[in-house]
């Protein structure tokens, strides 16, 4: 008795997922939690582990598809798999279609109920496939038959996606890459570039008519470079960005941090001046309400936050990540930095959950550990306003009528001018310069 | 084994020089083995030598003759008479067409580096034939892997019975010297019909008898129809649900109908055509392990391979559907499978060809197999009247007649009677192939003025139908 694992609800009404690979194959022996693929959500990759032990009989999907949450992807066979309870899905598909709150009856319950409505492409290829088979009869070309035997593959097990089901020489590499494929991209370059580092077989792959193929390599913008092509577009499009400079001065911050290291150290804790920062952040945004805020475009509302939750520009291989440190203002710099220590590291390994990508209330972008000066950084939409923050450096500056060697930041500060003045925003960054240049007052005011 | 005879060795044996033994051979060759080829007979088989060959070298002197006659019409007269020579139509087609043919397939042979033996291969164990050689001992070869292509023979029923002189199978129809007065053919397969029709345009009179309701059973009775007009037409008398029997008998042929009542036939040639049988005895089967089905065909998986996993059997001895091109096919798929390619006789069709006048062929499924195959059909016919080359070709009777699923616009199969269907059969063949919907056809340009604006004239009517219900785009 077959056991159908359906994708699971990944997080926050999450209903699609793009799957990175599988970590299983057919035919293996899988125990209860051993991971069985890995897929890519908004922003986070997320290994799905098995529900329950059991041999892996079919692999419903192919790298790059987009899998719907609720959508069976491994079938599994062998007893345990046979005993494991229908999966909750299931049962609420069942309880929902037994009349009167009934409890359904045994046989209704292990009966899978038909797999959830997936894409249009997902739903179409297998019933055109198997609408041109009533007499067993697999269209394909004698040459693709023949591609077949030599990849060892059963084309009858393969879902066409030509004419009227017709399987392709593409079907069957993406059959033979990932189990049977419900492909939403069937394009043969998007196949042959699931990511940046299969450029290669990009580049062997047949370039577009009227490309210069040696000149240029082209690469399908998707999972993380396309969400966040998508929203740096949406934030531009809908918030009027006006950035503002100061620079700060961190001499005194720098000198404290060098204290609080030792300590942080004996604690197990690497201590950067992020923490500092978010601190000073939370202490100024509970006195500027309107740059922890948002603006309901729906309801035609401004939504003030009560809460201060920030996130931080992760650079990471695959991308900008921006993981998020909740209730920052609940929390000690210690608290924070080995939080932020264990995002940033489950973030380049891309192990985030989607609920720590999600949730922020006013972002920072430290772009200083890298370099530069200063930058423009775009508003983590739909939050209002965002926090860039140079290198700090030393730099000669008057003081009392002296030149003096500082250690001197930049900060740039872009804000949403449709709820944020330049009169507000100057005033905010003059208060959390404040804050980040007298340590003592930032202990007294926000820690 | 005979004591002091010593046992040669060879990589692949193949009984049986016809269209699948010879490929197989062929092949098998090139993949790099060493491989024996032995035919009892001639090279070529019974395709070339009595079969295929000879039968088409007859029939279209028939029709050279018969084209001649009929051109009147046409404004085309011959002044004074119109004689056959049929001995040298006889010479003709030995030297000319099969002599060359089969020196061809030597020559293969020879390039290949095949080589040939000439004899009757019998096993004496799974791994061991023992050859009787033509005009020399016997010969023991060991073989790792067999390929047995024996073909098949006419069936040579009691009631009828083969006498070699008047009473004749196909081979010696073929090898007639002179033109029956009177012919009678019994049995109207596609045998019997095509030398049937042969040697009534080259003279004959000629009765086909046939015991079911229609000649050519099983064809598509659309195309039986068109047969049967030009049948009346060359003065052909066809005798359905009729059975002869007991041969001539003082020159005429006893046939009783259905109903009982019995006719006699003139005759002074009869051909018996009731069907072919695979050609096993002598082969030593049962020393080898090979199995047979309960009508003697050899058993076979899709990679020609027989019960014992090294011996493997292509063409008529093992299926019932008997066609050259088909052997030819499996004695690839064999070859390959050897040589460890992952070859299967996977094709999704085989065509056949009736070589009737006019010519019959058909590929892919019948609409009446369709249907039972749970299929939604749609059917379109168009007619070689309504096709300008076969007008001007002076032969217009027949139709084109596609099927397809209502549902995907997928064609499933194409019947065709008419001039020349037997080449226009492959544009189809390869659709089928190519898993082409009925959209691919009617969107293939297809030159003008020639007979396969018939196929093209019914792809866009058979959309028509389609798009009557909005389907299969």
């Amino acid at each position: 008795m077959a056991f159908q694992f359906r994708l699971p609800d990944i997080g926050e009404g999450l209903h699609e997922a793009e799957l990175l690979r599988w970590l299983v194959k057919v035919g293996d022996q899988v125990q209860e939690d051993q991971p069985l693929l890995e897929v890519q959500t908004d922003k986070a990759s997320v290994e799905i582990t098995s529900p329950v032990s059991g041999r892996v009989t079919k692999l419903i999907g192919s790298v790059g598809d987009i899998l719907q949450v609720g959508s069976v992807v491994v079938e599994f066979d062998g007893d345990q798999a046979a005993a494991m309870p229908p999966d909750q899905e299931a049962e609420a598909a069942v309880a929902a279609a037994a009349p009167g709150g009934q409890p359904p009856k045994a046989e209704a319950v292990l009966t899978p109920p038909p797999a959830a409505p997936a894409s249009p492409a997902a739903a179409q290829a297998p019933q055109a496939a198997a609408a041109a088979r009533p007499g067993g009869r697999v269209l394909a070309a004698p040459a693709t038959r023949r591609l077949a035997r030599e990849m060892g593959i059963d084309i009858t097990q393969v879902p066409g996606t030509g004419p009227a089901g017709r399987v392709t020489p593409e079907d069957l590499r993406r059959f033979a890459a990932g189990g049977a494929g419900v492909s939403t991209g069937p394009t043969p370059a998007a196949e042959a570039a699931p990511s940046v580092s299969a450029a290669p077989e990009a580049a062997a792959a047949p370039a577009p008519a009227g490309t210069p193929g040696a000149r240029e390599e082209r690469i399908p913008l998707k999972g993380i470079r396309k969400v966040i092509a998508e929203r740096m577009v949406q934030s531009k499009r809908t918030a009027p960005h006006v950035t503002t400079v100061d620079e700060v001065d961190m001499t005194a911050l720098a000198a404290f941090r060098s204290r609080a290291k030792e300590l942080a150290a004996k604690k197990g804790i690497k201590l950067s001046f992020l923490p500092f920062y978010f601190k000073a952040l939370a202490a100024a945004l509970k006195e500027f309400p309107y740059l922890n805020a948002s603006i309901d475009d729906e309801k035609q509302e401004i939504v003030l936050k009560k809460e201060y939750h920030i996130g931080f520009a992760l650079d990471t291989e695959a991308g900008l990540l921006v993981p998020v440190v909740r209730d920052v203002d609940r929390k000690s710099v210690f608290q924070i930095a080995r939080e932020m220590e264990d995002l940033i590291q489950r973030g380049r390994a891309g192990k985030l959950k989607p609920d720590e990508l999600k949730g922020s209330t006013f972002t920072v972008s430290n772009q200083g550990s890298i370099g530069g000066l200063y930058f423009t950084p775009i508003i983590n939409w739909p939050e209002v306003a965002i926090l860039g923050i140079g290198k700090a450096q030393d730099r000669p500056v008057v003081r009392e009528g002296q030149v003096v060697i500082r250690k001197m930041a930049y900060l740039a500060l872009s804000f949403d001018h449709r709820l944020v003045d330049g009169g507000t925003a100057t005033r905010f960054m003059n208060r959390l310069i404040q804050l980040l240049e007298d340590p003592d007052l930032l202990m007294m005011e926000a820690m | 084994m005979v004591m002091g005879q010593s046992k040669i060795g060879t990589d692949v044996l193949v009984i049986g020089a016809g269209p699948g033994g010879y490929v197989a051979a062929e092949r098998a060759a090139q993949l790099g083995l060493a491989v024996t080829l032995v035919e009892s007979t001639h090279l070529g088989g019974t395709c070339l030598n009595v079969g295929c060959i000879p039968s088409k070298a007859l029939i279209s002197v028939g029709d050279l003759l018969h084209k001649v006659k009929a051109a009147e019409e046409r404004g085309l007269k011959v002044n004074g008479s119109l004689e056959l020579d049929f001995a040298k139509t006889q010479a003709w087609k030995d030297t000319k067409v099969i002599k060359r043919l089969t020196t061809g397939v030597a020559s293969l042979m020879k390039a290949a580096d095949v080589e040939v033996v000439r004899g009757t291969a019998r096993f004496t164990d799974p791994h061991t034939v023992q050859i009787d050689v033509e005009g020399g001992p016997a010969a023991i070869y060991g073989f790792k892997y067999a390929i047995i292509a024996t073909g098949s023979r006419p069936v040579n029923p009691s009631f009828f019975s083969v006498d070699g002189r008047d009473v004749v199978d196909s081979t010696g129809a073929l090898a007639f010297t002179e033109v029956p007065k009177n012919f009678v053919v019994v049995g109207g397969g596609y045998i019997g019909v095509e030398l049937g029709i042969a040697y009534a345009k080259l003279g004959a009179s000629v009765t086909i008898v046939e015991a079911t309701e229609q000649l050519l059973p099983g064809t598509d009775p659309d195309l039986v129809a068109v047969l049967m007009r030009k049948l009346r037409r060359l003065g052909v008398t066809v005798m359905l649900q009729c059975k002869a029997a007991g041969g001539i008998q003082d020159g005429k042929v006893k046939v009783t109908d259905s109903e009982g009542k019995v006719q006699e036939v003139p005759a002074d040639k009869a051909l018996v055509s009731v069907g072919r049988r695979p050609y096993t005895e002598g082969l030593g089967l049962e020393q080898a392990g090979v199995k047979v089905d309960e009508k003697g065909f050899i058993v076979v998986d899709s990679q020609q391979r027989t019960s014992v996993s090294h011996i493997f059997a292509v063409g008529d001895v093992c299926s019932p559907v008997m066609l050259a091109h088909k052997a030819s096919a499996q004695g690839r798929v064999a070859a390959e499978a050897i040589a460890g390619l992952p070859s299967y006789a996977d094709w999704q069709t085989v065509p056949a060809v009736v070589f009737t006048d006019p010519e019959i062929a058909y590929v892919g499924l019948t609409e009446k197999e369709a249907r039972e195959k749970g299929y939604d059909v749609v059917v379109s016919k168009h007619m070689f009247t309504a096709v300008g080359r076969a007008l001007t070709m002076g032969e217009s009777d027949g139709l084109v007649k596609l099927v397809a699923d209502r549902q995907t616009g997928v064609l499933l199969g194409a019947q065709m009677c008419g001039p020349e269907v037997s080449e226009l059969i492959g544009e189809v063949t390869l659709a089928l192939e190519m898993g082409a919907q009925v959209t691919d056809l009617a969107l293939t340009p297809h030159y003008h003025p020639t007979l396969s604006e018939g196929i093209l004239e019914a792809a866009h009517s058979l959309l028509r139908n389609i798009e009557k219900t909005g389907k299969g785009k």
